[in-house]
């Protein structure tokens, strides 16, 4: 597939450098330009993205759309591209999520605005690339293509301790990334590839000790980005400090680069490794469910609260990755898209009040759904999201998430669940805190609603919400091949298992379906 | 005498007679050029290392050594010119800019580069003993006038006294064990004192090794070689230490890469060892020093330490891909490094320059472009893609995993972060704080040159590495 004789997912990863060069010649006092500009290209890139979902092939587990070029010949690094059912979501999702937050800073930024622009259009390339690039060189390259912009975006348009926060997200991340990058470089010195499906071709031939060191090489990198208890401490400081823009891209896509890492790479090259780790992980996953839960009810800062909260979700999606059940796993990607959602749409939630009256203290709001309506409608969709609300998109991920990782450990599965009950806590609290009781802070009074632009903002993500909670089933079949190809890999017992529980009649892959079905089911009745 | 043999016998030190008569007509033209007269050398002078590098693509490769073995101009000694013109041309660039603004351009300064340029060339295709300690010293006695020559300024002076007794100590080191292996083989060609060595006490063939090498690190400035770098770098005038903290660093690793590949070869596992352990001190040291200085030009000065560090990773982790890195990261380093000194010459404070890196905020606000081609630098300096330091930094690391030195490779790494936090100082301070009054930032056409084609050569090769890669694998081939 092509777009204008370009294959498609060069087409989509560069498209956005279009747009920059041209909002670099605009002069910059044009300022209604330069947003048209970005806006336009931001959409179009949207669309792209869809055209890209309409020619794929839903059932199939191979990667699609595969682009093949020498690049460093010498070195045998290649240009390598290609999309399965995983990347091809996150994809989807980077570029709604890259739409809406340049649509949401329309009025949020006033200064600078072309080096604003410019970033954000940056930021998406390394997004979109690092989803699709299957070579390991070129993965590294985009996975640090994406610090630059946003250390930028905090440092420049941040609040008050933005260059503390700014330098320290750069620091932490790009430790994460080195260390990944010496991983790279001792898988290369066995694989002599960077290739990601020829090593999977080829199997896992590290020596057990090289592939435990390896995979914490990965681990840290990808934790860091996860970001997991007790690598967090950069996370809170830079959502705080950014942009609200800033905010949703990172909470919505960044984080879920590191998830990510893990089911691309971390699982399948290092299956043995990883199901050494399990427990460890499982057990660091566990802490920043509890753990995430536990600060986020205590935070006076809305944003930080999200923050906080993110913690404790990406540790849902940690767990059910190191589940290593097609069910957890499955749970595990549609979750990442689903805080995504939520997440996302809360920071827009508190970008819009912030707009409004310059602080996030939750002390300063209270009875506002009397002045916003509309403002508490959405609102209220969105706690529901995150909280994990059965019809709400939530739901199916934290369900599906918590019934795979069942069978392997119900104590897991009961911790995880405490951390649903507080994440109800926390986000009920803040709704009733902020939207409930007598407006009494004389500044909200003349809080106007929503406008046309901040709901066309949201309507988008609500739609999702709904949807996904609704009838899930299109994205998990999406999953489905990928995710089963991955878990042979790293989890062969599973399967085994499973083929002689059922014997004969039933093939493997009936109970991830079944278990499909209920979860879709279950949601479908209420 | 048959003048057309002579003549054709003279072809490959084409390039170096170019610059000698580049440097005989500045003399000229700076002595009768009247008020303008440095300035005019100063193009002779540029127009001459131009005309070297012509000279150096058209000049024939000796194909073996040539002038009684003590040369041989093999594709690994024209890639070293190529760094050494390149760093010179940059050179002259900003010293348009920097003696402009001073008011007091010393004319001698183009003479004396482009002869410095002839003994750092010539020692690139050494390959006995003696022409080496003639061309190292040649360039080595020049080096100090460059440093001490700005009179207006007594750290000027200091750098060239410093730089002059730390600079003799090395040589004298450096001849030592020359002498030492001299004496155990009777040989001053490379590869008769291989030969010779193969049977030799292997003891006083280890100290003789490690006396040369010494003064070899001490002109590369390596941990614990260093101590005049910082003081030297800071004191000299600013288009000078760009200078000297590359063209002799190419020069020097040349030498050591030829001697350790041939004169030492029996030797590899020791050199290898020794080598090891002075990248990780060096880079370590270079970085941590550099995080807590306040001055552009002294953090400049320890971070172009910490980058012979990771160049010396390349010489740790032995082997041609290894020494292809090398060579790679130099080539790229001249530019990032020039651009790098360039900085300072960009922000006026008073008569002179703001040499803080609080006088370089709200760069990007004044000069948008600037500061973006400064952004690529600083990245290209802490090895982060899509830029050639990354590629550099990527070569390097690769080889040394490749050798198992995968400590090597996590320092560096590890280093690489390290160094971002200085970098980045001078990130926040263009685009995140507002401008002070105290400084001016003007915009001056050499800086820009130098910063633009500096720029675009860290974005270039860091998407299309082959570019560079390509060659710089062919130039050690058969070393």
């Amino acid at each position: 597939m092509t777009i204008f004789g370009i294959p498609i997912l060069s087409f989509i990863t560069f498209f956005p450098l279009a747009g920059l060069v041209l909002i670099l010649v605009l002069p910059g006092r044009k300022e209604k330009g330069v947003k048209l500009a970005a806006n336009i290209v931001a959409g179009l890139e949207f669309l792209a993205t869809l055209y890209l979902l309409a020619g794929f092939r839903g059932g199939s587990g191979e990667m699609q759309f595969v682009e093949r070029a020498p690049w460093i010949k010498s070195l045998r690094v290649q240009y390598l591209m290609g999309i399965d059912g995983i990347s091809l979501l996150l994809v989807l999702l980077t570029s709604l999520l890259s739409f809406i937050a340049i649509l949401s800073s329309w009025k949020a930024v006033q200064t600078r605005l072309k080096e604003y622009y410019i970033f954000l259009l940056l930021l998406e390339v390394g997004m979109i690339g690092v989803f699709v690039s299957l070579d390991l060189i070129l993965f590294y390259v985009f996975w640090e293509i994406v610090l630059v912009p946003m250390y930028f975006l905090i440092g420049i348009y941040g609040g008050e301790r933005r260059l503390y926060a700014a330098i320290k997200f750069f620091l932490y991340t790009l430790f994460g990334s080195v260390m990944m990058l010496v991983g790279i470089l001792v898988l290369f010195s066995r694989y002599h590839t960077f290739d990601w499906t020829a090593m999977l071709a080829m199997g896992s031939i590290l020596p057990a000790a090289l592939q435990t060191w390896v995979f914490l090489a990965f681990f840290l990198g990808f934790a860091i980005k996860v970001p997991m208890f007790p690598f967090h401490t950069w996370l809170p400081d830079a959502h705080v400090e950014a942009p609200t823009a800033g905010s949703v891209i990172l909470a919505g896509v960044l984080l879920k680069m590191g998830t990510y890492g893990f089911v691309r790479f971390s699982l399948p090259l290092f299956p043995e490794a990883a199901r050494r780790f399990v427990p460890l992980v499982a057990v660091l996953a566990l802490i920043s469910i509890v753990y995430g839960a536990l600060v986020s009810l205590m935070q006076k800062d809305m944003k930080k609260l999200i923050a906080y909260s993110s913690v404790s979700h990406m540790g849902f999606v940690m767990l059910g990755l190191f589940a290593l059940t097609p069910l957890a796993v499955k749970g595990a990607v549609l979750q990442m898209i689903n805080h995504g959602i939520s997440t996302g749409a809360l920071f827009l939630i508190v970008g819009v009040i912030y707009e409004r009256r310059h602080t996030r203290l939750i002390s300063e709001f209270g009875g506002l759904s009397s002045r916003m309506p509309v403002y508490a409608a959405v609102f209220l969709i969105i706690t529901m999201s995150s909280i994990g609300l059965p019809g709400l998109n939530g739901f199916i991920g934290e369900f599906m998430i918590l019934m795979g990782v069942f069978p392997v450990n119900p104590l897991w599965m009961a911790i995880a669940a405490t951390g649903i009950i507080l994440g109800a806590g926390y986000m009920l609290w803040l709704y009733q805190r902020v939207m409930f009781g007598k407006l009494q802070n004389p500044a909200n009074e003349s809080l106007k609603d929503l406008s046309l632009r901040e709901f066309a903002v949201f309507l988008p993500l609500v739609l999702l919400a709904f949807g996904i909670g609704i009838f899930p089933k299109p994205i998990l079949d999406v999953l489905d091949k990928p995710v089963e190809k991955i878990i042979r890999i790293v989890n062969p017992e599973f399967y085994e298992k499973e083929a002689a529980a059922l014997s004969a009649p039933a093939g493997p892959g009936t109970e991830t379906a079944g278990a499909n079905k209920r979860a879709a089911g279950r949601s479908e009745v209420r | 005498m048959d003048m057309s043999a002579f003549a054709s016998g003279l072809k490959p030190l084409a390039p170096e007679i170019v610059l000698l008569a580049a440097a005989a007509a500045a003399m000229f033209v700076h002595l009768f050029g009247g008020r303008k007269g440095p300035r005019k050398a100063g193009w002779v002078s540029l127009a001459g290392m131009a005309a070297a590098g012509a000279a150096l693509l058209w000049a024939p490769l000796s194909g073996g050594e040539i002038y009684a073995g003590s040369l041989n101009v093999d594709p690994f000694a024209v890639f070293i010119k190529l760094v050494v013109l390149l760093a010179g041309a940059l050179t002259i660039l900003l010293s348009f800019r920097f003696f402009g603004v001073e008011r007091y351009e010393p004319g001698e300064i183009y003479i004396l580069m482009p002869l410095a340029m002839i003994g750092m060339m010539v020692s690139a295709s050494t390959v006995d003993l003696i022409s080496t300690y003639v061309a190292f010293e040649l360039f080595a006695i020049i080096s100090y006038i460059l440093a001490g020559l700005f009179k207006k300024e007594r750290r000027s002076s200091e750098a060239g006294i410093k730089y002059f007794f730390l600079g003799t100590l090395s040589s004298g080191l450096m001849l030592l064990g020359m002498a030492l292996v001299f004496g155990l083989t009777g040989e001053t060609n490379y590869g008769a004192i291989a030969r010779g060595l193969a049977t030799a006490d292997s003891h006083f063939a280890l100290a003789g090794m490690i006396l040369f090498f010494s003064g070899l690190f001490f002109k590369a400035a390596m941990v614990p070689f260093h101590m005049w770098a910082p003081d030297v770098y800071e004191g000299a005038p600013t288009p000078m230490t760009a200078f000297l903290s590359t063209a002799p660093k190419a020069a020097v690793f040349a030498v050591l890469i030829r001697v350790m590949v041939v004169i030492f070869a029996g030797y590899t596992v020791q050199w290898s060892a020794i080598l090891f352990y002075l990248a990780l001190l060096t880079m370590f040291w270079g970085n941590l020093a550099a995080l807590t200085q306040k001055n552009l030009k002294r953090m400049m000065a320890y971070s172009s330490i910490a980058h012979s560090g990771y160049i010396v990773i390349g010489l740790a982790a032995w082997g041609e891909r290894a020494r292809a890195a090398v060579l790679f990261y130099l080539f790229v380093y001249v530019f990032m490094n020039a651009a790098a000194f360039g900085l300072v010459l960009i922000v006026r404070r008073g008569q002179g320059f703001g040499e803080d890196v609080d006088s370089l905020r709200g760069l990007a606000r004044k000069a948008p472009f600037t500061a973006a081609a400064i952004v690529i630098i600083l990245l290209s300096l802490a090895g982060i893609p899509p830029t050639a330091g990354f590629m550099g930094k990527y070569f390097l690391f690769l080889a040394a995993v490749d050798k198992g030195m995968i400590v090597l490779a996590l320092a560096g790494a590890l280093n690489s972060v390290i160094s971002l936090f200085y970098y980045f100082r001078i990130g926040r301070a263009m685009f995140m704080e507002d401008p002070s009054a105290e400084t001016t930032l003007e915009s001056s056409l050499p800086v820009g040159v130098v910063l633009a084609v500096s720029a675009l050569v860290c974005f270039v090769l860091g998407i299309l590495p082959a570019l560079l890669s390509n060659f710089a694998a062919a130039s050690v081939l058969g070393l």
